[in-house]
């Protein structure tokens, strides 16, 4: 459609004198690169139009291309050299992709340091817990694994037949320690109580849950037994002898 | 798009900075550039200050062409034409009408006026021909302004350019057919 055009407005004799508007240039010129047709017209047309200026030339007088050498000669008629502005701009451009490209890699930089201080922050956290859990455990394993400790095993009777607990005595540190695990669940209303007998009367020494690992309870001098009830939960004050699961003797 | 090759060779030289370039385009083309901008002017001292005026600027602005666009003498005849209306322009040729706007007074062209300095094939061509070409090519016209300038409708004036180009076409190549007998029977 645009060759059309171009042909037939008479569009190239236009450009030829440069009268063309900046729109109207910009199509003739692409025309120009992609129409074979256009270009061959185009061809003939600037040889015609030069073989034109040639016969109308005008000799101009010699002096014309004296005073041009002359003024070309002096010192201000130096020619714009473009190519180091266009050094400079594609330096600039250069220097504004490095610039932008750094502001996106520190921008990156940025975002990736503080992620890794939260992973550094929440390990350090994950860290001190398995300490304090390490600790704990040594401790605990410091208390029941000395010579002075004697374990006691208590299993359930018959209302509570699955039910099996360790009690770690030591009589020369005064302290009881309990593995309270093997005992089955209980309603969230009632909880397991350990007591020790000391000549005929129940002490309270606290409460067993079966979801903690050790406990540590009171120790009760001349205790006789130990003695786990089933309680209300919270505790009670008197043991529930009805609801007596397992004993041993010390 | 053709340019000759001595020609690129020269505009190759040009763009390094080498003046002599310069100087042996200017002995090629002076005189074409000058029968347009005399014809432009009809002024001698203006179009020589002018004609220099030009070559200045084709000094300066070589970088700026590109010979895949066009041939050298295309992109010097446009300096040439606009240099020259741009010095019509500035010299008073702008004047303030009654309602204060602004036009062009173009000098109105007088019957023949135009053709005293045409020459060679464009003589051959018709009236109304020779005149289309000589305002578009030789007075600095537009073809909107030329149009008006001949009474014909634009369509009509493209048409003027389109067939007096195509003549000049065909005059040229019997010319160079006489030139090739010439040739032939000189050797």
């Amino acid at each position: 459609m645009e060759k059309k055009r171009i042909l037939e407005e008479g569009l190239l004799e236009q450009y030829l004198s440069g009268e063309l508007s900046p729109e109207l240039h910009r199509i003739v010129e692409e025309a120009l690169h992609q129409n074979s047709e256009v270009r061959e017209h185009f061809d003939l047309l600037e040889a015609d139009f030069e073989r034109m200026g040639m016969e109308q030339a005008v000799v101009p007088p010699a002096q014309i291309k004296k005073a041009l050498v002359k003024s070309l000669e002096k010192k201000s008629m130096v020619r714009i050299d473009r190519t180091p502005l266009w050094i400079a701009a594609s330096m600039a451009i250069l220097f504004g992709i490095a610039t932008l490209w750094m502001f996106t890699k520190w921008q990156n930089a940025a975002g990736n340091l503080k992620v890794l201080q939260e992973q550094t922050a929440e390990l350090q956290e994950r860290m001190y817990t398995i300490e304090n859990n390490y600790l704990q455990t040594s401790l605990q394993l410091r208390n029941i694994n000395n010579p002075n400790v004697v374990p006691l095993v208590l299993y359930g009777n018959q209302k509570s037949p699955n039910a099996k607990v360790v009690a770690y005595m030591d009589h020369k540190r005064k302290a009881v320690i309990v593995n309270p695990q093997g005992l089955p669940v209980l309603p969230t209303t009632k909880t397991y109580q350990m007591w020790s007998d000391v000549d005929g009367e129940m002490i309270d020494m606290g409460i067993l849950s079966p979801d903690e690992e050790l406990v540590t309870l009171k120790y009760i001098d001349k205790a006789e037994s130990l003695n786990i009830t089933i309680e209300p939960a919270g505790g009670n004050d008197h043991p529930t002898v009805e609801e007596l699961i397992s004993f041993v003797l010390l | 798009m053709k340019t000759d090759f001595g020609d690129i060779q020269l505009i190759n030289r040009l763009s390094e900075g080498d003046k002599s370039a310069l100087y042996q385009l200017y002995d090629k083309y002076s005189g074409a550039l000058y029968g347009v901008i005399l014809r432009m002017c009809r002024n001698e001292t203006d179009a020589q200050d002018l004609l220099q005026e030009t070559f200045v600027k084709i000094w300066l602005k070589i970088d700026s062409y590109d010979a895949s666009k066009g041939r050298f003498y295309t992109w010097a005849y446009r300096i040439a034409r606009n240099t020259t209306l741009n010095s019509l322009r500035n010299r008073s040729e702008l004047i303030q009408n009654e309602d204060l706007s602004v036009y062009d007074t173009k000098a109105e062209i007088k019957t023949g006026q135009e053709n005293v300095l045409l020459k060679g094939s464009l003589k051959k061509l018709e009236p109304h021909h020779q005149k289309a070409i000589a305002l578009v090519y030789y007075r600095g016209y537009t073809h909107k302004e030329a149009h008006e300038v001949m009474g014909v409708p634009l369509g009509t004036f493209k048409s003027y350019i389109r067939q007096a180009l195509i003549q000049l076409r065909k005059s040229y190549a019997n010319e160079m057919l006489w030139l090739w007998c010439i040739f032939e029977i000189m050797v």
